[in-house]
């Protein structure tokens, strides 16, 4: 894809940046900052709230910030703008109560903007910045908020001197999480008309054609990622102040009825709007407008889906057994560096992956083609890049962080001397592999599969680009309906999406309780 | 007399469970206690509570004459202006050492807060560390760094938990005589959880006996040694061998041999208490008076000598017993069986 991107089109490209490119770069870097910003400060100060005071509902909030993170951000972007726009109901209610008859008698705020966009992606990711930051809270020494109330400060003093500071390379981490994830978001700026670099590459492609000119701004958008990937590298690296006295609880601030009420105003708020208004309203819709005819296009696409997923599941989660293992039982120096390099998929962006798969492919089904005239075979047409092996491919290569990171875990739990029980018994290492390391690893097999199964389920932008002629998964499906502005027709569908998105929250806050 | 701290009937509940009861003493200015007992017998509670981390249930504790603490008076831990220096120093990490010394002083211009930092990398030995993160630290300097900062805010009292637990055995005596000459020096009063007893004799004036929530003993240490006043407290200081013993008015009778005593009424007591150096072995030839009376279990090398532990020949009686242990300066063999007898001295029995 780099190579491709440097080979552009000059007059193109330089028609683009004399244009548009500008204003999509500067688009790209204010949504980056409005959605980091807006994601801290909710993050944050519900994390804060959650661990650090005696708020009221502590228990079930506790889990129901983390609920926003399974809504994908387009679909609250189209309930909203359904919800708020001028023949929504919130402005029909405005009119009808004040008796004002057209727009230009009231002010209401637009939402398809760049600062509605922002915030509404700070608001469906936010909970990686609350969960990470109430993790860093939790986990730090009791002993150091006891030393710091010993020598004379609040338990406020306290938070904002000691707990703050100590948890800012957690908050670091979760930030650049979230800036991945808004870099590799197209569906929601697409559809609010906010150019960004994502929508960029798909238009370059899609619209004028140019390959190799959308590949250059998929470079470009990688170089962003990269960046942001040194970020995260930096302040994983600070990241050891965690103690085994986690903190539960010991040290609150105790909160006066007003600031109890505000507290709870502004977590439930998170949650609302977040998570629950937008649930609720797909309700209705489904309520309101499923049919039997929707019925058969969602269990098409829906089967597509489970395809697709089904075949990245289980590719990523068998190099990942691999990879893992191969760290784990060779001794060499690099004996890391496969499992690290397969993890980086994670940071690029769906949009990118599906130009580098284009980029890559493209060329290798040429030459088939080439070989199979020259043989006398008829041509095979575009079997690597037109065809699922592509998705499927980018799949992997964008999900394997997450199966590597679940099988990595589980492999830490067993003891190292299990490793060297085989030999010590005279058998062999790979049947010391089957016979102990991958029974023992079977329920982290199963979750690395689930996750990225679920992953598979969801992701868009890649599918957007690369899927065969007339082939819908489940998520292209409700994309296609809601740029056609009829949501209405999908929305059991989009719920499915919800459902889907909520099984890792499940389990994260399964596992998180049995800690 | 002033007093530095004052505690009466303290009592502590964690639900229905009672963590401490009556717990009473006093420390005059400069004195160090020495808090030492069996795991789980409220040492680290009894802390927790003095520094405001647990709240009483009853009793109080009043700081300096002035500042009472009970039940109706709750002081948050900020405001009772007392040091702690922690089992793992708990320093902050995110800061430098001179930050972490200076967390607690407040309330003054930068350059008499710099001044005293200064002031106290000098007193712990710190000098030119002041920049340095508490992980670019051996462990030694960053206990000393704890001391610092729970020093500079000038508290009344300084809690220490297992100060010493961390620190490499053969630098630890040495360690302890240096804090105990720095407080004095600073006539800092302090209180330390120990399960070390022989951290007691080195560092501290004053011992207390802790045992399911209780003091069971407070004292001197030697006064503590030589007279506890429950087998718990000889047991847990490890004072010496339990022998089961039989009394005829004054004579008391052992399975190696027989005391006079000076009083006659030994009911409730079943068990004497005998301490290494009141044991003596007769080499001479066994006589009707001296006759062999235990067999040699176990030994080990010390630098005292040898530490042997016997058991009696007799295993049938009421006065027979699996365990005594002396030192001695001659090599016997295992299994070899030996005369032994007590030497007169204050009896002790339990």
């Amino acid at each position: 894809m780099l190579g491709s991107g440097l080979n552009v089109n000059t007059s193109l490209f330089s028609h683009l940046w004399e244009t548009v490119l500008p204003t999509y770069v500067l688009n790209t870097v204010y949504l980056g900052f409005i959605v980091s910003f807006f994601a801290a400060f909710f993050g944050v100060t519900a994390a804060a709230l959650i661990t650090q005071t005696n708020i009221k509902a502590k228990s079930i909030l506790r889990w129901l910030l983390m609920l926003p993170l399974a809504m994908p951000a387009y679909l609250v972007a189209y309930l909203y703008t359904d919800f708020l726009d001028y023949a929504g109901p919130v402005q029909r209610f405005l009119r009808e109560t004040f008796d004002w008859k057209t727009s230009e008698q009231y002010w209401f705020f637009d939402i398809r903007t760049l600062w509605g966009a922002g915030i509404i992606i700070s608001l469906v990711l936010f909970p990686y910045v609350y969960m990470l930051a109430r993790t860093a809270f939790e986990q730090q020494d009791q002993n150091l908020h006891r030393a710091s109330r010993l020598l004379g400060l609040t338990t406020f003093q306290t938070f904002y001197n000691v707990c703050l500071p100590l948890a800012r390379p957690a908050i670091a981490i979760a930030i650049s999480l979230v800036l991945m994830e808004t870099l590799a978001d197209f569906a929601t700026v697409q559809y609010f008309a906010v150019n960004t670099l994502t929508t960029a590459v798909y238009d370059t492609w899609l619209g004028y054609g140019d390959l190799s000119a959308a590949n250059a701004l998929a470079s470009l958008l990688t170089l962003m990622v990269f960046f942001i990937v040194l970020f995260e590298q930096k302040a994983r690296i600070k990241q050891r102040h965690q103690s085994n006295r986690p903190n539960r609880g010991s040290h609150v601030i105790l909160l006066t009825p007003l600031q109890q009420l505000l507290a709870n105003i502004f977590c439930w708020s998170l949650a609302l709007l977040g998570f629950l208004l937008p649930l609720a309203l797909l309700i209705v819709m489904a309520v309101e407008y499923a049919t039997f005819a929707q019925l058969d296009a969602l269990i098409d696409t829906g089967f597509n889906s489970i395809e697709l997923a089904v075949y990245t599941a289980t590719i990523a989660t068998i190099i990942a057994i691999v990879l893992v293992l191969y760290k784990r039982l060779h001794q060499d120096t690099f004996k890391a560096v496969p499992l690290n390099v397969s993890g980086f998929g994670y940071a690029i962006p769906g949009t990118v992956l599906a130009m580098a798969m284009l980029a890559t492919f493209g060329p290798i089904d040429n030459v088939i083609n080439e070989l199979a005239t020259k043989v006398g075979v008829d041509e095979p047409g575009l079997i690597l890049s037109g065809t699922l092996f592509a998705i499927v491919f980018a799949y992997v290569v964008r999900f394997s962080a997450i199966a590597n990171g679940t099988l990595s875990s589980g492999v830490e739990q067993i003891s190292q001397s299990i490793d060297l029980a085989p030999p010590s018994l005279g058998v062999g290492a790979l049947k010391g592999v089957f016979t102990v390391h991958i029974p023992l690893l079977k329920p982290s097999i199963f979750i690395a599969w689930l996750l990225v199964f679920v992953e598979a389920m969801k992701e868009l932008p890649a599918v957007l680009l690369l899927r065969p002629f007339n082939f819908d998964t489940l998520s292209t499906h409700i994309y296609q309906l809601i740029s056609d502005e009829r949501l209405e027709q999908g929305a059991i569908g989009a719920i499915l999406i919800v459902a889907f998105g909520l099984i890792p929250i499940i389990w994260l806050n399964k596992t998180e309780d049995n800690e | 007399m002033t007093h530095i701290i004052n505690i009466d009937q303290l009592q502590v509940k964690f639900q229905k469970n009672v963590i401490l009861s009556d717990i009473s003493f006093s420390l005059k200015s400069g004195e160090i206690l020495g808090l030492v007992g069996p795991s789980g017998c409220g040492k680290t509670t009894l802390l927790n509570t003095l520094a405001g981390f647990i709240e009483q249930d009853h009793g109080s504790i009043v700081l300096s004459d002035s500042l009472t603490i009970n039940k109706e008076n709750r002081i948050p831990t900020e405001k009772r202006n007392i040091g702690m220096i922690f089992q793992d120093y708990a320093l902050f990490p995110h800061l430098t050492v001179n930050k972490n010394i200076g967390f607690g002083i407040k309330n003054i211009s930068k350059p008499v807060k710099e001044a005293k930092i200064n002031e106290l990398l000098t007193l712990l030995k710190l000098d030119g560390l002041g920049q340095r993160f508490p992980h670019q630290l051996s462990g030694g300097q960053q206990q000393r760094v704890a001391i610092a900062r729970a020093l500079a805010p000038q508290p009344k009292i300084l809690l220490l938990d297992e100060p010493f637990s961390n620190i490499d055995s053969r630098l630890r005596n040495d360690l302890m005589i240096e804090i105990r000459q720095l407080l004095k020096s600073l006539s800092m009063s302090a209180i330390f959880v120990t399960h070390n007893k022989d951290e007691v004799f080195t560092f501290a004036d004053k011992i207390a006996v802790m045992y399911q929530g209780k003091i069971l003993q407070f004292g001197s240490p030697i006064t503590v040694s030589q007279f506890p006043n429950s087998w718990q407290v000889a047991d847990f200081l490890q004072l010496g061998s339990w022998l089961p013993f039989k009394n005829e008015n004054t004579v008391i009778k052992t399975a190696i041999g027989t005391l006079q005593s000076n009083q006659s009424n030994y009911i409730d007591k079943e068990f004497l208490l005998i301490k290494p150096k009141d044991i003596e072995v007769n080499l001479d030839t066994p006589t009707k008076q001296n006759p062999k009376n235990v067999v040699i279990n176990h030994i080990s090398h010390t630098e005292q000598g040898y530490h042997y532990i016997v058991k009696s020949i007799d295993t049938d009686s009421y006065l027979s017993f699996n365990r005594l242990s002396f030192y001695h300066g001659e090599f016997f063999t295992i299994d070899q069986p030996l005369s032994l007898t007590i030497k007169p001295h204050q009896l002790l029995m339990f």
